[in-house]
């Protein structure tokens, strides 16, 4: 039977929110293409004893599943393999590549899911398509009613009837699974060989500067930012996609954005999405998508993904709208 | 570290500015008389990939190909090129290109290397790489001790306008027979010609596109 391998990242004892995301369009996969769904965590085992090629093992006593285990059953797997290892994992493939490659051999899945948000997403995602030569999507998201498929924004999708793997980070809040009272399933407890690659050494970790981050932003124009209706829905926007609002020190003087939120046009932005509201004086060239939104729907940047022309306030008050009932 | 180096500028002409490709440059070359500039695809590319090299005083290598490929078909013609000039760490522009960062992993399995994305500073420290990254709202320092791929998103001064590059003979062209690849076998990577994506208008559309971009229910 074919198999559906889903990473699950962890937050402290529970499943990220984005892996529970792609652990339910793994669920309405498997489900249409007739696969078992399996989900895998990784989990540092202080006494490892570095076998020499993957075993199944005794749950280590030091390690409980308890609220994992539930959650990962909620959310619909068929089978939970728990992969230990004897470094501390970390979202790095010098850290745990080792391990999770052994779980894709060992599986040999059809399809392997991420949540796209997750830590270890964008690490170990193309890594493990380039390993098995398979197609990579990204920002996917699980579609169709009978014959689910999966499709990217970019034209890539995955379908049952498809030859080889593919890989897919899933980006899309899927209809959750329905709760059910959750019933015991396998849970695999395989010993992973190897050790961390000693190549790369994190040396220190730190709070990234917000203008820094590489998930979304929203970019204020000096004429908008007075506007306390564009600030409050453009924080609210920003709120729904995990996201920060940043602009410019008139932004700042208009309390529109926060103090340590001042970009000016030295600055390189390079978020995975941006949204500029507004007359930006901001270069958000090194974003992967552009969505702006301004009173003539023209201004100067190229290349843009949408372009909302109107009230500023009005077309935010519209997504916001749109995107907290989806 | 004393080994070589190759920057891999990718396939293709910035989506949007240059001044990433200027960043990444600047930063290959504090890695003094060790690094070389790669890259592929159509002609008034590499025109532009050899301009921008030159102004950092980088030699440059490529090849001229019309190919379409998926990301694991670029990362198979960077890795014959960074092979080709002898290098074992490279460096790829990851922030001109929305479809680059993937290629560092695949770069990086092909090579047998190490990988590490989103890297936002780079600098020699004596036989090593000190890397600085950042991943989500995180910013890590890391220290690259061997053969490795970094994806780097370094921004240049900002550039308004540039003059258009003139053909150049500065870049080392290679064929890709030269270089070990079979452009039929490559092939099989090929995929089809998108038709420009007209940008999305309307706020139904809109929503479509920053659906996939939501926070996890839990998260919001």
């Amino acid at each position: 039977m074919a198999a559906v391998l889903v990473h699950i990242d962890l937050d402290g004892d529970r499943p990220n929110a984005s892996s529970l995301t792609a652990l339910a369009a793994g669920r309405h996969i498997a489900s249409s293409w007739g696969a078992t769904l399996y989900a895998t965590v990784l989990v540092h085992d202080p006494a490892h004893v570095n076998p020499s090629r993957a075993i199944e093992s005794p749950m280590p006593k030091a390690i409980a599943l308890g609220p994992i285990e539930t959650a990962l059953t909620r959310g619909g797997a068929d089978k939970i393999i728990v992969a230990l290892t004897r470094d501390p994992v970390a979202p790095l493939w010098a850290t745990i590549g080792h391990a999770w490659q052994g779980v894709v051999d060992r599986v040999r899945p059809r399809l392997v899911l991420f949540g796209a948000d997750a830590p270890s997403a964008v690490e170990l995602g193309p890594r493990t398509a380039a390993r098995t030569g398979g197609r990579l999507l990204l920002r996917a998201r699980a579609t169709g009613i009978d014959e689910i498929q999966l499709r990217d924004r970019d034209g890539g999708y995955a379908r049952a009837g498809d030859g080889g793997a593919s890989v897919a980070l899933i980006g899309r809040a899927e209809r959750p699974v329905p709760a059910s009272e959750p019933s015991p399933i396998d849970v695999v407890v395989l010993a992973m060989p190897g050790t961390r690659d000693t190549r790369i050494e994190l040396v220190s970790s730190a709070p990234a500067e917000l203008v820094q981050t590489t998930n979304m932003l929203i970019a204020l124009g000096d004429d908008v930012a007075a506007d306390p209706e564009v600030a409050t829905r453009a924080k609210r926007l920003a709120e729904l996609m995990n996201g920060h609002v940043v602009g410019s020190a008139v932004a700042v003087k208009a309390g529109a954005v926060a103090p340590d939120a001042v970009v000016d046009r030295t600055i390189g932005l390079a978020p995975e999405l941006c949204i500029t509201v507004g007359a930006i004086h901001i270069d958000v060239a090194g974003a992967t998508s552009v969505v702006k939104i301004t009173p003539t729907g023209s201004n100067r940047i190229t290349t843009v993904d949408g372009a909302l022309a109107g009230s500023a306030s009005a077309m935010l008050a519209e997504l916001v709208k749109k995107l907290e009932t989806t | 570290m004393s080994d070589k180096i190759a920057l891999w500028l990718g396939s293709s002409a910035p989506a949007r500015s240059v001044r990433w490709l200027d960043g990444a440059l600047q930063a290959a070359a504090t890695f003094e008389g060790r690094c070389t500039v790669i890259a592929a695809g159509d002609q008034p590319w590499l025109d532009l990939a050899a301009d921008r090299a030159a102004r950092t005083k980088l030699p440059s290598a490529g090849v001229r190909t019309n190919l379409q490929l998926d990301y694991l078909g670029w990362a198979q013609i960077a890795a014959a090129l960074a092979r080709e000039v002898g290098a074992t760490t490279v460096f790829v522009e990851e922030a001109s290109r929305a479809e680059r960062w993937v290629e560092v992993a695949a770069i990086a399995e092909l090579l047998d290397a190490a990988q590490l994305g989103h890297v936002i500073a780079l600098a020699p420290d004596g036989a090593a790489i000190t890397a600085t990254r950042v991943m989500g709202r995180t910013r890590q320092i890391l220290r690259i001790t061997g053969p490795a791929v970094i994806g780097v998103r370094i921004a240049g001064a900002p550039v308004d306008d540039y003059p258009t590059p003139m053909p150049t003979s500065q870049m080392k062209k290679h064929e890709l027979s030269a270089i070990g690849l079979d452009p039929s076998v490559l092939g099989h990577r090929a995929i089809p010609p998108r038709t420009s994506l007209e940008p999305r208008k309307t706020v139904e559309r809109i929503a479509e596109l920053l659906v996939v971009h939501l926070a996890a229910r839990e998260d919001r």
